[in-house]
């Protein structure tokens, strides 16, 4: 409505696919027609080829799928309970404890990600608890990493919630237990599922903690995509980057088949 | 909708005892259970609905007082409306009740029970707001089985009591629906519903048909008032802004300003005898023209006051004469109409005059004082300008204090 | 009886409710807010453990510290800069004027958030790269010897993919902004015979302005601590405080420099957050 010529609109959108093609469609493209070449040197490809996606379900490369899809999901988990437990807690206390407090969960996302890869190491690389070059330490890392993102996600579904709607279940009868199950929960379950989505694309794509540290036999996707990259097998690193998005997007309209499905009285 | 259905909801409060039961009461038995909670009944209530009482109790919000320490019997069965403008303390006094609000001081009755440190799921009580709160993820019947089910209610009766109340707000044929698929006064019946269905003993209405188109409303109206005369042991709370809603609905009405009662009564007393200014003014509208008082009250009931250069008789209580006062006569209890010799007679400029369908309002200036009429029937109107005379009867009349308050 | 009810005290039980913060809290302050506490005192500390503040010193004053820290804010300032013009254009284009899949866009620039950030730079290497698709072409019509395009190598690469990847988060907040701004005022502005650039700077960018804020210092966070990106350039000469860390710590196992520089990043991101959570409140968010 800014502009009313159609001349100057046709000006317009040609600058919007310009910024929108270089910054996004190009990339995406690229990357998708390298995964099926064998060379690339000139403006064309040549030679497609399917080698890279078989060998990135083999050897190594599978067990990196394995091991970014199980820490995703478990951290994933992990930090939607976390999040909603203390989104719900802090709402409890009422506006001032919420303002002081919630900034304390936020802090891990403000931090780089190699800082708290370096913290785990330093920390758990001593007693107490040793956890140094084990599974755990990447699960706990990603876990730290999204907990930040996923408390956020809920508090501002929770604070969507007009409060209407747990006074009546309260005025009718209903204790708080009752009320969070029935009530409460049911409501901002969108938020939940979103959050779930998107902190589990999260992990998938993290690369700064997990490299400081990953043990040898757990080695995530981005981190092996890094070290293909790094000697030269850039077409291989190419196909397990489109194996990464294409299970992350996968996932992510997975979880929008299922909100849409089950809770459409919830919106 | 059948009359003995209604007469079996309301009688058979007897029968069955009222869901709620306080937490730990359980242990002592059933036999106790049921004489320790606010279901029981006692000598002091009528069967169906409990008397709520407020005893001095005033609210706070950050250092600001917004309920000025009230004292308020609500009887049993009664239909009261709060009414006032926003920031009166009206909703706040209702969120009191439902137990949102801690009051700083005070102590609130529901019956005999205070409640006052009661969390809201054991009060007892049913409540319907604004935006109708429906949960979107549940059907109709669902929600309406809400409250029986949180507390616990026999399966075999929820079924029934749904039943029951989606029949007596004639919702039953939308019973598996969702709530995005009803219209507003739909939602807004299904939410009354709801909070019929756990047999409260106070119905809290906060606004109820205040989002809703004014057809609808209407027709709302009329619902609310067939509900009140079929549930006639039914406590009602109703807060309003909307004062014609206030005069159709209540049995007795509190006008409530700046976080206190200005004025309270009987609905048709408070409307023909207004207590002061502030009630006169916000029930319906009021033409207020200072008097002194002339003559005092004679054996009818009638005194004489002088408004101007008139003399107006007003039908009065008991007042010295030489007392000022305002003379308040509704627009409508004007009339162009020569009457009997007991007619009050008033002569003013007319000033303009507007057609508005079903009525005329005619404004004057009666002596610098505005004075408006309101007439079905716009015949025979001088132009604007001229002189006219309008009348009113003394019975139609009363004389209020000149302060704002009471 | 009721006066039993009575002693009940039943009002809102704030004591209790605080239990529940607990678990909560005891868990990220374990995992994180601990060693983060580690950190600290490694840094602080000398050969033998000793609270030490030499070495400290030390770190700062070396010319690789001083050249990653102008590094890392150089870069993130420019790409946050170029995100918030990019961004603003973008914007008022899909809000104003909408083209048919304007929505869908919207949308498919959403989910690029969810992607990992080095799969940009991947791409970039293929198309800016020295033996890329740009090149290719331009060495064959128009004859260079050499590759001329050779920015992605060095700083101007990172922050070219740092744009491309946070934009969306200077996009999102942007549209969410003008999208609630009243057409009407649009409208009106018009008719009052106000040209496009005029309604843009007079009625659109103020009301536009908090979000404005709020993704920039948002941008400037992220991109203080991007390390995927730098990683995967890996640009001679271009170091940034995330990747200075990493490499102290893993590939020199020198854990008290890495210390060291984490702690001066996350004091420098704290207080960019803190900037940001400002900023955030005024919007509203």
């Amino acid at each position: 409505m800014l502009i009313w010529s159609r001349s100057e609109r046709v000006a317009v959108w040609a600058i919007a696919a310009v910024i929108l093609g270089i910054l996004f469609f190009a990339p995406l493209a690229v990357i998708a027609t390298a995964s099926f070449s064998s060379q690339w040197n000139g403006a064309l490809p040549t030679g497609p080829t399917l080698t890279h996606y078989r060998d990135v379900f083999t050897g190594e490369n599978g067990s990196a799928i394995k091991a970014s899809l199980v820490t995703g999901l478990f951290a994933s988990m992990a930090a939607l309970v976390m999040g909603t437990w203390a989104a719900l807690a802090l709402r409890l206390q009422g506006e001032q404890w919420q303002k002081r407090l919630g900034w304390l969960f936020f802090v891990p996302s403000a931090v780089p990600s190699v800082s708290v890869g370096l913290g785990l190491l330093v920390a758990f690389s001593q007693r107490p608890l040793l956890l140094n070059g084990t599974i755990a330490i990447v699960m706990v890392a990603h876990f730290v990493l999204i907990s930040a993102f996923t408390f956020g996600n809920v508090s501002a579904g929770l604070s969507r919630l007009p409060p209407d709607f747990e006074q009546v279940a309260s005025s009718l009868g209903a204790r708080p237990a009752y009320r969070l199950r029935h009530v409460t929960l049911p409501m901002i379950a969108p938020y939940l599922l979103a959050a779930f989505g998107l902190s589990f694309a999260m992990s998938m794509g993290e690369l700064g903690a997990t490299v400081m540290v990953y043990p040898p036999g757990w080695v995530t996707l981005p981190v092996t995509i890094f070290s293909l990259t790094d000697r030269g097998a850039v077409f291989s690193g190419a196909a397990l980057t489109i194996v990464l998005i294409a299970t992350t997007l996968l996932l992510l309209l997975g979880l929008e088949r299922i909100s849409a499905r089950t809770m459409p009285a919830a919106r | 909708m059948t009359t003995p259905t209604l007469a079996a909801f309301a009688s058979s409060q007897e029968d069955v005892p009222a869901p709620w039961t306080l937490s730990g009461a359980d242990a002592a038995g059933p036999a106790t259970a049921a004489a320790s909670h606010p279901g029981a009944r006692t000598s002091h209530d009528t069967i169906g609905g409990s008397s709520v009482s407020f005893e001095q109790v005033s609210v706070a919000y950050r250092g600001n007082v917004v309920l000025k320490p009230l004292d308020l019997k609500v009887e049993a069965g009664e239909f009261l409306a709060l009414i006032g403008p926003s920031g009166s303390g009206k909703t706040t006094t209702l969120r009191a009740v439902a137990g949102f609000v801690q009051p700083a001081g005070g102590r609130i009755r529901i019956g005999d029970v205070d409640v006052t440190n009661l969390p809201p799921y054991e009060r007892g009580l049913g409540m319907a707001v604004q935006n109708y709160a429906l949960f979107p993820h549940m059907r109709v019947e669902q929600n309406v089985a809400f409250g029986l089910k949180a507390q616990r209610v026999e399966k075999s009766l929820i079924a029934e009591r749904v039943q029951e109340a989606l029949r007596i707000v004639g919702m039953t044929q939308y019973a598996t629906r969702y709530p995005r698929e009803l219209s507003g006064g739909q939602q807004q019946r299904v939410a009354i519903a709801r909070a019929l269905a756990v047999r409260p003993r106070v119905l809290l209405l906060d606004e109820p048909l205040s989002a809703l188109d004014a057809q609808i409303r209407r027709s709302m109206v009329e619902e609310l008032a067939r509900l009140h005369r079929e549930l006639p042991h039914l406590t009602v709370l109703y807060v309003t802004h909307d004062q014609s809603e206030a005069l159709t609905l209540a049995d007795r009405i509190a006008i409530m300003r700046d976080g206190e009662v200005s004025a309270h009564g009987h609905t048709m007393q408070l409307y023909h005898r207004p207590p002061n200014r502030f009630a006169a003014e916000f029930l319906g509208r009021a033409n207020l023209l200072p008097a002194v008082v002339e003559t005092p009250v004679n054996a009818t009931g009638v005194a004489k006051v002088r408004v101007g250069s008139f003399s107006v008789n007003v039908s009065s209580s008991e007042i010295a004469p030489g007392s000022r006062r305002l003379l308040c006569v509704r627009p409508q209890n004007m009339t162009l109409q020569r009457g009997g010799s007991d007619l009050n007679t008033l002569t003013g400029t007319l000033r303009s005059v507007h057609w508005q369908g079903e009525l005329t309002h005619l404004a004057l200036d009666v002596e610098d004082t505005p004075v408006r009429v309101v007439l079905t029937r716009p015949d025979a109107l001088p132009q604007t300008g001229s002189r006219m005379d309008i009348h009113f009867c003394a019975d139609d009349a009363s004389l209020i204090p000149e302060e704002a308050h009471a | 009886m009721p006066d039993i009810l009575a002693l009940r005290l039943h009002a809102i039980p704030r004591a209790r409710n605080a239990g529940w913060v607990a678990l909560p809290i005891v868990v990220i302050a374990g995992l994180f807010f601990y060693p983060l506490s580690l950190i600290v005192r490694q840094a602080f500390s000398g050969d033998a453990g000793v609270a030490a503040i030499q070495p400290f010193f030390s770190v700062l004053h070396s010319r690789y510290f001083g050249h990653a820290l102008l590094s890392t804010i150089e870069i993130a300032t420019a790409a946050t800069v170029g995100c918030l013009v990019l961004g603003l254009v973008l914007a008022l284009i899909l809000t104003f004027v909408p083209f048919p899949g304007s929505v869908l866009v919207g949308r498919l620039v959403d989910t690029f958030i969810a992607l990992p950030t080095f799969l940009v730079t991947l791409a970039f290497t293929f198309i800016y790269g020295s033996a890329g698709i740009l090149n290719s072409l331009l060495q064959q019509y128009f004859g260079f010897a050499q590759p001329p395009v050779q920015f992605l190598y060095s700083a101007w690469g990172v922050i070219f993919a740092e744009i491309t990847v946070y934009l969306p988060f200077v996009l999102r907040p942007l549209l969410a902004s003008l999208s609630l701004m009243d057409p009407s005022q649009i409208e009106v502005a018009s008719t009052l015979g106000a040209r496009p650039w005029r309604v843009i700077r007079q009625v659109i960018l103020p009301a536009a302005f908090p979000a404005l804020i709020a993704g920039g210092s948002l941008c400037l966070l992220l991109t203080i601590n991007e390390f995927g990106v730098v990683l995967f350039i890996g640009a001679k000469g271009v170091t940034t405080l995330p990747l200075l860390i990493y490499s102290k710590a893993i590939q020199e196992s020198d854990y008290q420099a890495a210390c060291i520089i984490a702690v001066i990043n996350i004091v420098l991101s704290l207080g960019l957050f803190g900037l940001y959570r400002a900023a955030a409140r005024r919007l509203g968010a």
